[in-house]
C-alpha cells in the first residue's frame, strides 16, 4: 500500500464519517423521545440551578443515573432512557465522591440542602464536597430548587410529603419540649417504644458509637448533645437537644427507631441506607449514655442473651438495679 | 532585543511548543496538585471560587491534555513532519501564530473555568469561543503541515507523519463534533445521546489526538537511537488503519451502565477488546525493531523516555479492555481505578513520550546538548516514580470503594476508607509537580540560557 498525504487524509475523514454515522447518529436517531412516566419539564428556578450545576462541574463528583447493581441514594428506581430527554447538557457523570443525584429532590427538607451547600461538613461531617456560600444565597437558592426536582414527579411526591411533615413538626416543636417530646413518642410503633437496647454497654461500644456519632451526628447535635452544632442555625425546627430529655421514657427502640427512619420534615434524614443493626444500637447507646443521661441498654426483657455479651449490669448510667433473669 | 510576536527562526515553532508544554506541564500538574489537597483537607481552600474542587479538576485534565501533552506532541509532530519530508516548514509564522492560538485557548480556557463558565461534559468543558480558537488552531496546523508535505523532497512517507496527519484530521472532527460547536450555548446536544456523542469524543479525545502523536514520536525515535530500520512495514499498516477504525467506535464503554442501547454497548465492548489488535501490531513492530538494543535506548534521556512511554501504553492498553467488560465494571466505575487509568493514558504513556521528544529533539533544534542532563534524570526517575504510585494508591483506593458499593455500603461510608489513599496520592503528587518544575527550568536553560547565546544571537 502507497501512503500518500492524500490517502492518509481521505481515508481518516471517510473512517472518520462511517463510525461517526455508527457511533454517533445511529443512536442519536434511534434513541427514544418520549418521555419516561417520572418526567415532567423544569420550572425557571430549577432551569437556573441546573445551569449552575453545569458551569460548577457538580458532575465531577455526582452521578446521574442509578443501575441496578445500585444501593443507597436513589437505588428505588433503574435509570431510562425517558429520564432523559430535556437533559443539554448531559450529566450523566463519571465518579461518585458524592451519592447519584438522580433521585435525591425530596429526600431532604430545603434548611438541611442549605446547611449542607453553605457547608457540606455542618451535616455531613466527613463529606469531601467543597463549601459553596461564596455562590451567595440568590444562587444557592436555585441549586436547591433544582436537587429538589431531580427525580421528577418522584421528587414531587418526596416534596409534598416533606412539606406536610415539616408543618406537623414545627407545631409540636412550638408547643414546647413536652408536648414534642409526647408527640415523637406518638409517631413510634409500640413493640419499638418498649423495646430496649438489646446490646450490654460497653467501653467499645460506647467508642464505636462515639465515632459514628462523629460522623453522622454532631453536626447538628453537637459534640455534647445540646443541639447546638455548626448546623443548628440554618435549621427549623432546630436539632433536639438531648440533655433535655433525661426521665422522658426514651427508650433504645426510639432511639433506633429515629436514627433508621428518620423525622421527615426536619433536617433529621433517615440512617437505614448508611448504619445497619449493631452501629444504630451503638450510636443510640452513645446518646443515651453520655447526652441523656439513662440507658435501658442490655436491661430486660432481653430473651435469650447473646454468647459473646458481657453480664448485665456493668453500666454505671442503668436506670434500674441489674437483674439476670435466669 | 525587541519582542516579536510572530518572530522566524529556525525550528522556532517546534521550540515554542516545547516550551509551552513545559509551562503546562507546571500549571496543569499544579492545579491536580490543588484539586488533590481537596480530597484530603477539603477546609483548607475553603470557600476560594477560583479554585474550588469541581473547577480546578477540569482546569487540570484540559490543561495536561491540551497544554502540556497536546502541546509537547505538537511540537515534536512539526519537527518530524519537516524532517522526514527534508522540507522546510512551509510557514513559520504560521506555525508561530498557531503557537500563540494554542496557548491562549488553554490559558482562556483555565481562566473561564476558574471563574465558573464551564459547558460541563469531560474535556469539552471549554465554552465555545475557545472551541472555536482550538478548532482554528488545529485547522491552520494542518494546512501548515499538509504545504510543507506537498512540498517535501522526500516521496516516501514514513510511518510517523501518517500518524500525525490521521491524528491532526480526527482530532479537528472529534472536537467539532464532540464540543457541538452547532450549538454554541450549550455545547451539546439532548438527551441520552448527548452522553452518547460526550463520550464518543472523551474517548476520542485521548485515542485519535493524544495516541496517534504519540506513536508517532515512538515510531521516529526509536529506529534512530536504536540505528536499525523498522521492523515492518506490513505490521505499521495493519497498527495505523486498524487504531482509526477500531478506536473510534469504543467511546460508549464510559457510560455502559447507563440506559443507551445494547447493541452500542456491545460495539464499544467488543471494540475496547479489539483494541489489543491494533495496539499489539504497534508495540510489536517497535520492540521488535529494539530487540536486542534496549540499552541504547536507555543511553540517551529522550530514548529512555520514549521507551518507558512504550511499557505504560501496554499497561495502559492491557488494561482498557480489561476495565470495559460489563463484570469488571461492575467494581470499577464510578470510582479511582478510573483515574488511575486515565492517568497511566495521558501522563504514563503520551505524557512521558512527549517528554522523550521534546529531550530527543532538543539538542538537535538548538545544536548543543541540554542544559543539564542529570535533571532531565531526575525528572525522568520522578515522573517514573510518581506514575507508578499514582497507579497503585488509586487502583486500590477505587477497589475498595468499588467492593464496597457492591457490598451495599453508601458512598458517603466509604469516604473514610480510602482517606489514607488520597493522602498517599497528595505524596506523590509532590513529586511529580518537581518533576514538571525541574523540565520547565531545564527546557527553558537549554532554549534561552547564556551558555548557548553563541548559536542564535
Amino acid at each position: 500500500m502507497k501512503m500518500t498525504p492524500s490517502l492518509i487524509v481521505g481515508g481518516s475523514v471517510a473512517i472518520f464519517a462511517s463510525v461517526l454515522y455508527i457511533a454517533v447518529l445511529l443512536p442519536w436517531s434511534t434513541t427514544t423521545r418520549e418521555p419516561s412516566d417520572i418526567f415532567r419539564w423544569r420550572t425557571p428556578l430549577e432551569e437556573r440551578g441546573r445551569q449552575l450545576y453545569v458551569n460548577n462541574n457538580c458532575s465531577t463528583c455526582h452521578s446521574q443515573f442509578i443501575r441496578p447493581i445500585d444501593w443507597g441514594l436513589g437505588a428505588e428506581r433503574i435509570a431510562q432512557a425517558g429520564d432523559y430527554i430535556d437533559e443539554r447538557p448531559h450529566l450523566l457523570g463519571t465518579q461518585r465522591t458524592g451519592p447519584d443525584l438522580s433521585q435525591a429532590g425530596g429526600e431532604h427538607p430545603d434548611d438541611w440542602h442549605l446547611a449542607h451547600f453553605i457547608n457540606p461538613r455542618y451535616v455531613r461531617p466527613e463529606s469531601l464536597m467543597p463549601s459553596w456560600e461564596f455562590l451567595g444565597m440568590e444562587n444557592i437558592e436555585a441549586l436547591i430548587a433544582y436537587v429538589q426536582s431531580l427525580g421528577f414527579k418522584m421528587a414531587d411526591y418526596r416534596m409534598e410529603r416533606q412539606r406536610y411533615w415539616k408543618e406537623k413538626a414545627i407545631e409540636a416543636y412550638e408547643a414546647g419540649t413536652d408536648a414534642n417530646v409526647a408527640w415523637l413518642h406518638e409517631r413510634v410503633p409500640k413493640p419499638w417504644r418498649n423495646l430496649p437496647n438489646p446490646y450490654g454497654t460497653t467501653e467499645a461500644g460506647l467508642k464505636r458509637g462515639q465515632k459514628i456519632y462523629q460522623g453522622f451526628c454532631i453536626g447538628c447535635h453537637g459534640p455534647i448533645g445540646d443541639g447546638m452544632g455548626p448546623a443548628a442555625p440554618y435549621l427549623y425546627p432546630p436539632p433536639l437537644n438531648f440533655t433535655t430529655l433525661k426521665g422522658r421514657g426514651v427508650s433504645g427502640g426510639i432511639l433506633y427507631y429515629y436514627i433508621m427512619n428518620g423525622i421527615t420534615g426536619t433536617a433529621m434524614p433517615y440512617f437505614k441506607r448508611d448504619l445497619e443493626s449493631e452501629k444504630i444500637w451503638d450510636v443510640g447507646n452513645y446518646v443515651a449514655t453520655h447526652f441523656i443521661g439513662e440507658t435501658d441498654a442490655g436491661q430486660p426483657p432481653k430473651g435469650i442473651e447473646a454468647s459473646y455479651e458481657p453480664p448485665y449490669g456493668e453500666n454505671p448510667y442503668g436506670g434500674e438495679e441489674p437483674r439476670r433473669e435466669r | 532585543m525587541k519582542f516579536e510576536f510572530l518572530k522566524e527562526e529556525p525550528h522556532g515553532t517546534t521550540k515554542a511548543f516545547f516550551l509551552s508544554s513545559a509551562v503546562w506541564m507546571v500549571l496543569g500538574t499544579t492545579f491536580g496538585f490543588i484539586g488533590a489537597i481537596q480530597l484530603v483537607a477539603p477546609e483548607l481552600l475553603a470557600n476560594i471560587p477560583w479554585v474550588v474542587f469541581s473547577r480546578i479538576r477540569p482546569m487540570h485534565t484540559n490543561a495536561v491534555i491540551f497544554g502540556f501533552v497536546g502541546s509537547g506532541l505538537i511540537g515534536c509532530a512539526h519537527y518530524l513532519v519537516y524532517t522526514l519530508l527534508r522540507s522546510p516548514l512551509y510557514s513559520e509564522k504560521m506555525g508561530k501564530l498557531t503557537v500563540w492560538m494554542w496557548n491562549l485557548a488553554v490559558l482562556f480556557g483555565s481562566l473561564t473555568l476558574s471563574r465558573g463558565y464551564s459547558q460541563t461534559r469531560e474535556y469539552a468543558e471549554w465554552i465555545w469561543p475557545i472551541d472555536i480558537l482550538v478548532l482554528a488552531a488545529l485547522a491552520l496546523m494542518f494546512y501548515n503541515l499538509f504545504q510543507t508535505a506537498r512540498r517535501r523532497q522526500e516521496k516516501l512517507l514514513y510511518v510517523s507523519v501518517w500518524y500525525v496527519f490521521a491524528g491532526l484530521v480526527f482530532t479537528f472532527f472529534i472536537y467539532f463534533f464532540g464540543n457541538a460547536v452547532w450549538n454554541p450555548a450549550t455545547g451539546s446536544i439532548t438527551g441520552m445521546p448527548d452522553g452518547i456523542l460526550a463520550w464518543f469524543y472523551g474517548h476520542g479525545i485521548v485515542g485519535l489526538f493524544l495516541t496517534p502523536l504519540a506513536v508517532a514520536i515512538a515510531y521516529y525515535v526509536i529506529p534512530i537511537v536504536c540505528r536499525v530500520p523498522l521492523y515492518s512495514h506490513t505490521l505499521s499498516l495493519l497498527g495505523f488503519w486498524s487504531i482509526l477504525m477500531i478506536y473510534t467506535h469504543i467511546g460508549a464503554h464510559h457510560i455502559l451502565q447507563a440506559p443507551t442501547p445494547t447493541w452500542l454497548k456491545v460495539i464499544a465492548i467488543t471494540g475496547s477488546v479489539a483494541m489489543l489488535l491494533p495496539v499489539s501490531a504497534v508495540l510489536v513492530n517497535l520492540w521488535l525493531t529494539m530487540r536486542g538494543r534496549v540499552a541504547n535506548m536507555h543511553a540517551t534521556i529522550g530514548g529512555k523516555f520514549v521507551f518507558a512511554g512504550t511499557l505504560w501504553y501496554l499497561l495502559t492498553c492491557l488494561q482498557g479492555p480489561l476495565q470495559s467488560l460489563p463484570s469488571v465494571q461492575k467494581v470499577t466505575h464510578f470510582n479511582n481505578w478510573v483515574v488511575a487509568h486515565a492517568h497511566m493514558g495521558v501522563l504514563g504513556f503520551s505524557g512521558v513520550i512527549a517528554l522523550g521528544g521534546i529531550y530527543f529533539i532538543l539538542p538537535r533544534i538548538t545544536g548543543r546538548s541540554l542544559h543539564s542532563e542529570f535533571l532531565a534524570e531526575m525528572q525522568y526517575w520522578l515522573v517514573l516514580v510518581g506514575m507508578a504510585g499514582f497507579f497503585t494508591v488509586l487502583t486500590v483506593a477505587g477497589l475498595i470503594q468499588g467492593h464496597g458499593w457492591l457490598q451495599g455500603e453508601t458512598v458517603y461510608r466509604m469516604l473514610p476508607q480510602i482517606h489514607i489513599y488520597m493522602v498517599l496520592r497528595l505524596a506523590i503528587g509532590v513529586l511529580i509537580v518537581s518533576g514538571a518544575i525541574l523540565g520547565l527550568y531545564n527546557i527553558f536553560m537549554t532554549l534561552h540560557g547564556s551558555r548557548g547565546k553563541e548559536g542564535s544571537s
